[in-house]
């Protein structure tokens, strides 16, 4: 290991420390705790929400699977900046004005019922850890590679560093380390860009024209259909990329740090323009790595392409580049993993213990004390998950958290906000049959039976089709909310113009 | 924010009548105003971006170059990025005017902030 690597990692650790010392001064109430007493501002929250969505399977895994698969890896792209429009049209503001702390407490806002506020609270935790297993399975790997130490060290390490953000610093630690990463990743991805375009003396048109023989897919590397060859399963992705992000706990979560919807819909706004950015330039990085790494070397340095990046980095500046690089992807890391840990110890101690088996009669001080237990326990359980999950297909874990987002998510958020007749019943199947059927059609899909021994954790013809099941289950979600709320005769008309009121004016919300 | 020393007896809000407030012109008004953008423009940008991978999955024709070799896949692919921030750029300017009528509505019906609960 390089003493750059070295001095530069410990610089980040120490900024993160900073900041959380600073943090966990202001961190007291359990609002403070959650939400950083929702005191962020708009460009603040914005950058957050960057720093808490460009993960290291953005950052890493796009620019692999552009240097791999040319066209069809920037699909990924597209699919995470448009979804930004079902977060700002559908999701974003009723949000801010309907819940305080969690998703729970928006549907809940509706149903006051304990069985919707654990169903909302169930698939949030699923979510929340199959995501969180994807990200420190990533991490551990790439740490591993970048540092040359053992896989559990590095589990272990990040595990501890996400733990101490949260526990002492909560939302507003967690925050600021998505703050500095989201800045110093486009740093970074502003850097490696700018020496892919000098190469080619800032011509694109010259870049798409050497793209053509570069790789060994010819020109076909430049048009789609390299990886993706089958029109349902390519859809299907697609469907999942662009509806799961509005039913994500730890995005959602970012929307109680602001003050109103006025500034929950500003954040969106620096949010888009951020990721959007940022998803441009991994056009640049991915083909920069195809051109100047070469796929011989990315394939065989990691085999998912996801050392692209850092390789393009040291092919284009050296050692230290290469480091700062690595350093900007361990940031990364950690802040996506603080942000999920928070979002589902706040399902935990807010939802389940503060609501449901305390019945909302909790002072702050068990409140907080039970959201960093919850804290602990949430992080202490997926660093265990992920010692154990070292071989597991990343892509697989987050594609399913994304399908279950977007499946058991998504359509109770949009008939609460938008359906009179919605019902309880109605919420709870709609629930139950997204996240039953994303996770079952997983299971019986070619990411967990693979005919080719090894290729997958069962050798098998899959059952089901699909790699991701969205294009069925999302549609089986809406279905089965609607469903349940026909079988259903209670429907309070009273109940739902209190909602649209509040969700639409923002007044009478609970601050 | 604090929601530590606001008085409980205060219930000013729960008795609120929202369904006279919801049936109210000027909230249908915004209602009215929100749909005409919302709907169209979901409408819009949904069918747009679903409509890329069937395009491409089942026909070649965006593989024909658009300049040298850049191909009309790219111009669609950026142009779906274009088209994200300019509905986020109308979007901004047409909630400035939902926020007005949202205020509107909340006065007429003698709402104020401090009576949250």
């Amino acid at each position: 290991m390089n003493p750059i690597v070295i001095s530069l990692f410990l610089f980040i650790v120490a900024i993160t420390l900073v900041i959380t010392y600073f943090a966990a001064k202001k961190t007291n109430t359990a609002s403070e705790f959650y939400t950083a007493g929702g005191g962020l501002t708009g460009w603040q929250n914005g950058l957050a929400i960057a720093g808490d969505y460009l993960s290291a399977a953005s950052f890493l895994g796009i620019a692999g699977a552009i240097a791999l698969y040319g066209f069809d890896g920037f699909l990924f792209s597209i699919g995470y900046l448009v979804a930004y429009l079902v977060v700002l049209f559908i999701v974003a503001e009723p949000l801010r004005n309907l819940g305080k702390y969690t998703l729970a407490d928006m549907i809940n806002s509706r149903f006051n019922a304990k069985k919707v506020r654990a169903g909302a609270a169930l698939s949030s935790i699923t979510i929340v850890i199959f995501y969180m297993i994807a990200q420190l399975v990533g991490a551990g790997a790439l740490i591993q590679l970048l540092f040359d130490i053992p896989y559990w060290i590095a589990v272990l390490l990040v595990g501890i560093m996400m733990t101490i953000y949260v526990l002492f610093g909560g939302m507003t630690a967690t925050s600021w380390v998505q703050i500095i990463k989201a800045v110093l990743l486009m740093a970074g991805t502003v850097i490696i860009s700018f020496l892919v375009l000098m190469k080619f003396n800032f011509n694109i048109f010259d870049m798409f024209t050497f793209m053509k023989t570069a790789t060994p897919h010819g020109a076909d590397y430049l048009n789609p259909g390299v990886k993706y060859t089958m029109p349902l399963d390519t859809l299907s992705l697609m469907i999942a990329l662009v509806l799961g992000t509005a039913g994500l706990p730890h995005i959602l979560m970012r929307f109680f740090t602001v003050r109103d919807a006025k500034t929950a819909r500003s954040s969106v706004m620096w949010a888009t323009w951020i990721v959007g950015i940022f998803y441009v330039m991994t056009i640049f990085l991915g083909f920069g790595a195809a051109a100047f790494v070469g796929q011989d070397l990315i394939v065989s340095t990691n085999p998912a392409g996801n050392m692209a990046a850092p390789l393009l980095a040291q092919a284009l500046g050296g050692d230290l580049l290469m480091s700062f690089v690595s350093a900007v992807a361990f940031a990364t890391i950690l802040a996506v993993v603080a942000g999920l840990v928070l979002s589902g110890a706040s399902a935990f101690a807010h939802d389940i213990y503060g609501q449901i088996i305390k019945k909302g009669k909790v002072t702050d001080r068990e409140q907080m004390l039970a959201a960093r237990y919850a804290s602990v326990g949430v992080a202490a359980f997926s660093i265990i998950l992920a010692l154990f999950a070292q071989s597991l297909n990343v892509a697989f874990l987050v594609s399913l958290a994304f399908c279950i987002a977007a499946s058991a998510n998504l359509p109770v958020i949009v008939y609460t906000i938008f359906w009179k007749k919605f019902n309880t019943t109605g919420a709870i199947s709609a629930m139950v049959t997204g996240l039953v059927s994303a996770i079952v059609l997983v299971s019986i899909s070619p990411s967990v039976m693979n005919p080719v021994e090894g290729a997958a954790i069962f050798t098998g013809n899959p059952i089901f089709p699909l790699t991701n099941p969205a294009l069925v289950s999302v549609p089986l979600g809406f279905i089965g909310g609607w469903l349940g709320t026909l079988l259903s005769k209670e429907s309070n008309e009273k109940k739902y113009a209190e909602v649209k009121v509040k969700a639409n004016t923002g007044g009478f919300r609970q601050l | 924010m604090k929601d530590s020393k606001k008085p409980i007896e205060n219930e000013t809000h729960v008795v609120q009548d929202f369904q006279t407030i919801e049936a109210s012109p000027s909230f249908r008004g915004l209602m009215r105003k929100k749909k005409r953008f919302l709907i169209p423009s979901t409408i819009l940008f949904l069918g747009l971006y679903i409509l890329f991978p069937l395009i491409i999955s089942y026909s070649d024709v965006l593989n024909a170059s658009f300049i040298g070799d850049i191909s009309w896949s790219w111009v669609y692919a950026l142009g779906l990025f274009i088209m994200t921030w300019i509905l986020v750029t109308i979007y901004m300017k047409k909630a400035a005017e939902f926020d007005r009528l949202a205020e509107a509505t909340l006065k007429e019906f003698n709402y104020k902030e401090e009576n949250n609960l």
